[in-house]
């Protein structure tokens, strides 16, 4: 588990890898997190950064406008896994997914809403990365919406592949395969 | 008697652990309730349920649909965990509503869910009894 703090606002990158380290995670940390929403956060339009990331592969999304904002806001990073080239979640992931609920029932997040990107290495297409990306942040999102009754509302989900790799040094690094949650202010 | 006084013992004990089980199934959190399903569960979603999610109730569905084949361990856990987190979130739910009067009481002037909440925490030796357990019910101490 690693946290990183970047800019006057906390954005914490945390990636939770193994079931030890999930132990240590928790929804209060989550909370925490991603509760420092500030007056003076960036309003990011998610059509932007879908229409970004989608005319960017292979070419990297970190410097462009949009998903720039988007580091500016509250966010953190988990592992989830999935089967192979597939959007079923594995059971080692199911406690990552209830902490994610927990904190998201909280009355501290309840009332805001939560951008969900999917995240892969630079193993195989870009563009079947890409795809594969989104379907899983859905999968995640109705996951979440359904089986873990969060309010449909507040989530979104996008797909951003391979282009905003976590360890851009070694684009091909298990590391890079996350899913982002990126609180986007107050529902409306 | 020493037999008669341990077997009484075993059963208080039996009754103590299946009372302390009970009540922390009240407010069990998301969290924990996926520790046990993976714990419980695990080894029958990889046999009998490959390729289907979380979502829209898939495993459970698929779990119960596989009922005679499942671990007997697996059922008594999904059945547990399935009515615990459905009490959870009627908690969550109603604590607001159930705590609305000691709120009005005790944490006059403040304004907004997470600041109420904080107060009620502040306040529990003076709140009622059903407001305490909804906030516990709730996970929200």
């Amino acid at each position: 588990m690693a946290f990183s703090f970047c800019g006057s606002l906390v954005v914490a990158l945390l990636v939770w890898s193994g079931s030890a380290a999930a132990q240590q995670l928790t929804d209060r940390q989550l909370i925490s997190t991603l509760g420092q929403m500030t007056a003076t956060a960036p309003v990011v339009d998610v059509g932007l950064l879908v229409q970004e990331a989608t005319a960017n592969v292979t070419r990297g999304v970190a410097e462009l406008p949009n998903w720039g904002k988007l580091a500016q806001l509250p966010q953190l990073a988990v592992e989830i896994d999935f089967e192979n080239n597939s959007v079923a979640i594995e059971p080692e992931s199911y406690r990552t997914m209830g902490l994610i609920a927990d904190a998201l029932h909280h009355p501290q997040l309840r009332h805001y809403k939560f951008l969900v990107v999917g995240h892969t290495n630079a193993t195989g297409k870009a563009e079947h990365n890409l795809e594969l990306s989104l379907q899983r942040a859905d999968a995640i999102m109705i996951s979440l919406t359904t089986t873990f009754g969060v309010p449909p509302g507040q989530l979104i989900a996008i797909g951003v592949g391979q282009e905003l790799p976590l360890d851009a040094a070694n684009p091909k690094s298990p590391v890079n395969r996350r899913v982002q949650l990126v609180n986007l202010g107050v529902t409306k | 008697m020493t037999n008669r006084i341990g077997a009484l013992g075993g059963m208080l004990l039996a009754s103590l652990l299946a009372w302390i089980g009970a009540s922390h199934a009240q407010t069990v959190s998301y969290a924990d309730a996926m520790t046990m399903l993976t714990r419980d569960c695990g080894a029958d979603v990889k046999r009998f349920c490959r390729g289907l999610n979380l979502g829209n109730n898939e495993i459970r569905n698929c779990l119960v649909g596989h009922q005679g084949q499942v671990s007997p361990q697996c059922t008594a856990t999904l059945d547990a965990v399935t009515a615990s987190i459905e009490r959870r979130l009627a908690a969550q739910a109603s604590v607001f509503k159930v705590c609305a009067g000691n709120a009005k009481q005790h944490c006059k002037g403040v304004v907004g869910e997470v600041h109420i909440l904080q107060c009620l925490i502040k306040t529990e030796r003076v709140d009622s009894d059903k407001c305490n357990q909804a906030i516990t019910d709730a996970g929200w101490r």
